[in-house]
């Protein structure tokens, strides 16, 4: 069949296979809506990566509202020096203030700082446990962003735009691998808190790849997914004599279409979710774990315990092979009385002090967890929030939005760990060197995965779209 | 077979290898690319050719023709040797034709009345009773809605309601219902408030433009209106012209030679653009109780509210100084300008402060003033009003309940403030709005006309967008009626003539039949752009007829089944399935239009006061349409099922299989609730006897009664199932769920009751049921 090398491109995206052929190719390919059944493959059955990968999963641990880094890890004497000055004009140079009349006086927060492990990375007296687990991390201190408003920056964090609509980069990395435990979503979000985060969905949506990619939210307690409860009235056993008299139903039927493979997938995927009704519930009890594993994760405290059984939630799930875990930080009571995640803009000592103690705690024991079971070096481990916080203070005693400069950390497989990448300026407001961008972050994440940003392409309206957008370069500098 | 495919997928990376080189990201094309100069001399991509009006091709098998379709579709089949499938039986007909006009199935009443009409009318017949309903419109709408991603929640973080987008959604179902041109259409939603001033059903139309999301709290309005236009235009891209014009605001498009200028250019007709959310309406029943139940909550609050007021009043002034200062650089340049010397983007600056500026966006200040001790505007004084403002804002919460959550007296239209002079567009230099570089005016894409827009401006508005909607709605545009036909054939087929619905440009696909396409087009543009003319012609095909069972020719010869030679059967849509489990339920609460409502959501979904479910129980049983579409809460019984996502335009309804569904209708305890009124129902309309209620329960839910064989399997599971749901007894005692909505409990024995909801449930999750043949 001679066809011109035109067709060919276009037939690969589209008419040839859909499904059937994306499966085919590393890393989802130009992936197009199956529409007939002969060419059904599972959306989510496992692909290849395009070279080896360092990573079979990630833990992204999203900082809710924007800590001020300033007060956790980029240690800046010169800011406790300039305190309760003017910012010098030269550091404001090009940057857009959302103030009238120039931004408050520096200020310096009531920390302590010292230095740990071979690396010598600075700590705050903010976050002594994660201290200890200084050489398993790799510092971006000259992290930058777009935007002044939380929403805009957490979609940008989490799906590369400032609009709704595209898919998250957990979506992305269902899309182009598949799941690794057909009993368990691929990509699971998990959030501490009652509520779910606000903004909620459009942070873990599929956008405009197919809606099987998109993350499942766990909830809190022993039936993590909607729906996953059998309906009150209906027992186990009664439930699997229902799902075999469906089976044989939807096989009376199969003699009219022999070749359906969608249908065939359809009456399977009930077998999976009677699995999953087991699977789920399974994997979120924490009954099942020493109580030395439960302490180390800070359950045994209340400021703690809400993160830790995030925390550990995310460590049993990474063990049963979900490829992505966004954990979003939620909001504590203690943290203010109306802002309540880590939004300092004013009182950071008792904003910073509450939600420091919450996470602190949880995730040292996470990374520490994670290497004494031989995770951490297929777990990728992302510290990250969607801005950081100024130099110059807010209400006397608060930081403002900072998305010109401030710190992220990566940390198990495939991280060159105990490093610390770029610097911000004297006062901590701006990256000076080797800034990075989240494109680049996600760039990294999914080369870890052994994904190449640039070949991880769905088409959408005649568009090759890829994850990074049209920007992001790896950050080669962090890995091993 | 399989060699194909690795030599494709090999080709498929010399694609991306070209992107790459690139660094681009639209796809490419040979012609753009090496041979770019020898092609610009070349014949025009083909869907910017003028539509053609090709003859109907001569087919030899001529009795199986019934529509100009027809001799299209056999031609191509005639030509590979493959004869067209014989027609399916009519009461799989009926089910399809139901399921695709209504989004509904059909009633068994309606099945039996087709199936033995013997009149030689008989599928015209229900083809125009089809049409002439009410649900007609409703399915339709539901698929324009797709394209408008529409919403009635602003969405980002605050996810604002909108309660005033329901009168468009009803708009648009009015005007599939009345059959309104297409053309006029797209026209008044595009330019309603120019082209018809003073017409309420034209302002209500442009709720298309203002559906975009948005946050209220954005601080960059610069930035924001160069966001709002961009999702306009991309909207009206994809939407309407099938193009991906969008690729060209970063860069020159890859493959169909839109330039970053015409991009632009096409920005520039909305760039005078506004929207106003407080266009009085005519009030009528809705609007009465609205203003019932907004009374109520005024009248509760009136005292809380006065006391919030004098607080601010305190400081009104300092404090919306102090609001507007919080925006960025090149915002408050517009805003700290004196009226008097506001040019026209000045005046879409102050427009948006004012609309989105809410009295406890001014109370910041107390709170600002009373507690930094740096600030020129401290004042202790200010905390304990702070103080009292919060505890009045909580105290406040206590009558959210009383809030109406549905309905308004207001419109959400555009407006140009009016004024006729617009401010200036530029190319971005990528895409980056603080990088402007040539000033443009509006124009329409080079490569698709060389026609140059006539732009009449009026005394309150520039014209422009009048201008744009005239050119798009006209009978020489090569796109609009090619893409909407397109779009038609795709909802019946289940993949459009052109497969990338969304994309006419060289990327996309190529028709599969371009004469088809063209025909369809012309015929639809000489009807009067009569979408009910359309649909009838579709349906009353022969290839519409035809039956899906599988044939091993037509397999092996086309297997992607691109000729059609075989109906393709199609997985139902979110709504399809929930609206046809609520048909067969009995419990459809029917009643076209009104403000969209909140049906339950499982408790554990936690999402608090974003979804309080409707305390009226007819709310829960609406069409699914009429849900309340909140973009950070998208409905949990439907989205599983590849529902639209109402952030950006959606193309096209994906089918993915998911264990996630099937948790869903298995679990649901809507749906199983459902099942046990369907087993009730079944009962009370076939009596006792269990073999005519497997008959009414299979006619009710697959329009066909079961065949012996699938009736012993039933009867079977009815004698042994009992078994496996006293397992589950506890301390002796068994709770049962039997169906719902009989008068008189029989003396029927409660486990086989249970066993029979049990059936009816495993029938309803079968995919005979969740696919229409």
């Amino acid at each position: 069949m001679r066809q011109s090398r035109r067709d060919l491109m276009f037939k690969t995206g589209f008419a040839f296979g859909g499904l059937a052929l994306a499966a085919h190719l590393p890393g989802g390919g130009l992936l197009a809506t199956p529409t007939l059944a002969a060419t059904y493959v599972d959306p989510l059955a496992p692909k290849e990566p395009h070279f080896p990968a360092k990573a079979k999963t990630v833990i992204w641990l999203h900082m809710d509202g924007a800590p001020s880094t300033l007060d956790l890890y980029d240690y800046k004497p010169d800011l406790v020096k300039l305190a309760g000055q003017e910012v010098p004009a030269s550091f404001l140079k090009g940057i857009k203030t959302s103030t009238q009349g120039g931004v408050g006086k520096l200020f310096a927060s009531n920390r302590t700082w010292k230095q740990y492990g071979q690396s010598g990375a600075w700590f705050s007296d903010l976050l002594p446990n994660l201290a200890q687990q200084a050489d398993k991390i790799a510092f971006i201190r000259s992290s930058v962003t777009i935007g002044a408003t939380h929403d805009i920056s957490i979609l940008k964090l989490n799906t590369g735009d400032l609009s709704p609509g595209r898919p998250s980069l957990g979506a992305w990395v269902t899309y182009a691998l598949g799941s690794a435990n057909p009993d368990l979503p691929a990509y699971v979000v998990l959030y501490s808190g009652k509520k779910e985060p606000t903004g909620g969905s459009v942070n873990w949506s599929s956008g405009f790849l197919p809606a099987v990619y998109q993350g499942t939210a766990f909830r809190p307690g022993n039936s993590p997914i909607l729906h996953l409860d059998r309906p009150e009235l209906v027992g186990l056993s009664q439930q699997r004599d229902d799902l075999d008299l469906l089976r044989r139903l939807n096989e009376s039927r199969d003699v009219v279409y022999p070749e359906d493979t969608e249908l065939q997938a359809r009456s399977r995927s009930y077998d999976l979710a009677y699995r999953m009704e087991a699977a789920a519930p399974d994997a979120v009890d924490l009954s099942k774990e020493s109580e030395a594993t439960k302490a180390l994760y800070g359950l045994n405290d209340e400021a703690t315990r809400d993160y830790g059984t995030v925390l550990l939630r995310a460590r049993r799930l990474a063990e049963r092979g979900v490829r992505f875990i966004q954990v979003v930080s939620g909001p504590l009571e203690a943290a203010g009385e109306d802002v309540r995640n880590w939004d300092a803009h004013q009182d950071l000592e008792k904003n910073h002090g509450a939600h420091a103690r919450a996470v602190d705690k949880p995730i040292a024991g996470l990374l520490a967890d994670l290497q004494s079971r031989g995770l951490l070096d297929q777990t990728l481990v992302v510290w990250t929030s969607e801005f950081g916080r100024t130099s110059y203070g807010q209400s006397g005693n608060g930081r403002d939005h900072n998305p010109w400069g401030y710190t992220q950390w990566l940390a198990g497989a495939g991280i060159k760990a105990g490093t610390t990448l770029g610097s911000t300026d004297e006062i901590g407001l701006k990256a000076v060197d080797r800034p990075v961008d989240t494109y680049d972050l996600h760039a990294t994440v999914l080369q870890l995965l052994g994904l190449d940003h640039l070949k991880t392409t769905y088409l959408k309206a005649g568009r090759a779209e890829r994850p990074t957008v049209v920007y992001g370069s790896v950050v080669n500098e962090v890995l091993a | 077979m399989a060699a194909h495919m690795r030599n494709r997928s090999k080709h498929g990376f010399v694609a991306l290898a070209f992107g790459l080189a690139a660094t681009a990201v639209c796809a490419e094309d040979n012609q753009a690319t090496s041979d770019a100069k020898a092609s610009r001399a070349s014949r025009q991509h083909w869907a910017y050719q003028r539509v053609q009006s090709p003859t109907e091709p001569n087919v030899k098998q001529k009795d199986w023709v019934r529509t100009p379709i027809d001799s299209f579709i056999l031609a191509k089949l005639e030509a590979k040797d493959l004869p067209p499938s014989t027609d399916a039986d009519r009461a799989t007909f009926i089910r399809r034709a139901t399921l695709d006009t209504w989004g509904l199935i059909p009633t068994p009443e309606e099945v039996v009345a087709f199936v033995n009409d013997t009149s030689p009318e008989a599928y015209e017949r229900l083809v125009a009773r089809l049409l002439a309903s009410p649900r007609y419109g409703e399915r339709q709408a539901r698929l324009w809605l797709d394209l408008a991603r529409y919403a009635d929640s602003a969405g980002f973080q605050n996810d604002l309601l909108r309660l005033n987008m329901w009168r468009y959604r009803d708009y648009v179902i009015s005007a599939f219902n009345q059959d309104k041109p297409y053309n006029r259409f797209i026209q008044e939603q595009i330019a309603g408030d120019e082209i018809a001033p003073g017409n309420e059903e034209a302002l209500i139309a442009t709720g298309f433009l203002v559906g975009y999301p948005d946050n209220s709290n954005s601080r960059d309005l610069v930035q924001r209106k160069y966001q709002i236009t961009t999702d306009i235009t991309d909207t009206i891209g994809q939407a309407i012209l099938g193009s991906t014009i969008g690729c060209a605001r970063c860069h020159n498009h890859k493959s169909d030679k839109f330039t970053q200028k015409d991009y632009f250019s096409f920005q520039a007709f909305f760039a005078n653009t506004s929207v106003n959310e407080k266009i009085p309406v005519t009030k009528g029943e809705y609007e009465r109780e609205f203003e019932a139940a907004q009374a109520k909550w005024v009248e509760a609050t009136k005292d809380i509210k006065a006391r919030q007021k004098a607080l601010i009043d305190s400081v009104r002034e300092k404090a919306v100084k102090y609001h507007k200062e919080r925006y960025l650089t090149d915002s408050r340049e517009s805003i700290f300008k004196p009226v008097e010397q506001w040019t026209a983007l000045d005046r879409w600056v102050n427009h948006r402060v004012s609309y989105v500026t809410t009295e406890n966006d001014l109370a910041a200040f107390l709170r600002y003033s009373g507690e930094d001790k740096e600030s020129p505007d401290f004042d202790k004084a200010n905390w304990d009003k702070w103080l009292e403002y919060r505890k009045l804002t909580e105290e406040l919460k206590k009558f959210d309940k009383l809030k109406p959550n549905k309905g308004s007296i207001y419109i959400s239209g555009v407006t140009e403030l009016g004024h006729s002079d617009s401010p200036p567009t530029y190319v971005f230099f990528g895409g980056n709005h603080e990088r402007p570089e040539e000033e443009v005016q509006p124009a329409f894409p080079e490569s698709l006309t060389t026609e140059k827009p006539v732009i009449i401006s009026t005394e309150k508005s520039s014209g422009r967008r009048a201008a744009l909607a005239g050119w798009l709605a006209s009978p020489t545009n090569p796109l609009t009626a090619r893409v909407f036909v397109n779009r038609v054939w795709n909802q019946y087929f289940g993949k459009g003539i052109v497969g990338t619905v969304s994309d006419f440009g060289k990327a996309g696909d190529r028709p599969t039949n371009p004469e088809l396409l063209d025909y369809l087009a012309d015929s639809f543009v000489r009807n009067g752009w009569s979408i009910k003319s359309l649909h009838r012609q579709i349906l009353l095909s022969r290839t519409y007829r035809q039956a899906s069972d599988h044939r091993e020719d037509a397999y092996k010869a086309d297997p992607e089944n691109r000729l059609l030679a075989v109906f393709p059967r199609k997985r139902l849509d979110a709504e399809q399935v929930r609206d046809s489990l609520l048909v067969a339920s009995g419990k459809l609460v029917e009643k076209v239009g009104g403000p969209s409502v909140f049906p339950p959501i499982p408790a554990n979904l936690n999402a608090g006061p974003l979804w309080e479910a409707s305390a009226d129980p007819r709310d829960h049983n609406r069409r699914s349409l009429y849900i309340f579409t909140r973009r950070s809460v998208p409905y949990p019984l439907l989205e599983p099922f590849d529902m639209a996502s109402a952030q950006q335009v959606h193309s096209k309804r994906d089918v993915t299989t998911t264990p996630l569904q099937a948790l869903t209708l298995i679990n649901s305890d809507q749906v199983f609730a459902w099942s046990q009124a369907l087993a009730g129902r079944v009962i009370r309309e076939a009596g006792p006897d269990e073999s005519a209620q497997l008959d009414r329960l299979y006619r009710i839910l697959f329009s066909r009664v079961p065949t012996p064989s699938e009736k012993a399997v039933l009867l079977a599971f009815l004698d042994s199932h009992g078994r496996s749901i006293i397992e589950k007894a506890t301390d002796g005692r068994l709770s049962l769920a039997v169906p719902i909505g009989l008068k008189d409990t029989p003396s029927r024995d409660p486990l086989r009751a249970a066993a029979w909801v049990d059936l009816v449930h495993a029938v309803a999750n079968s995919n005979e049921f969740i696919y229409r043949f």
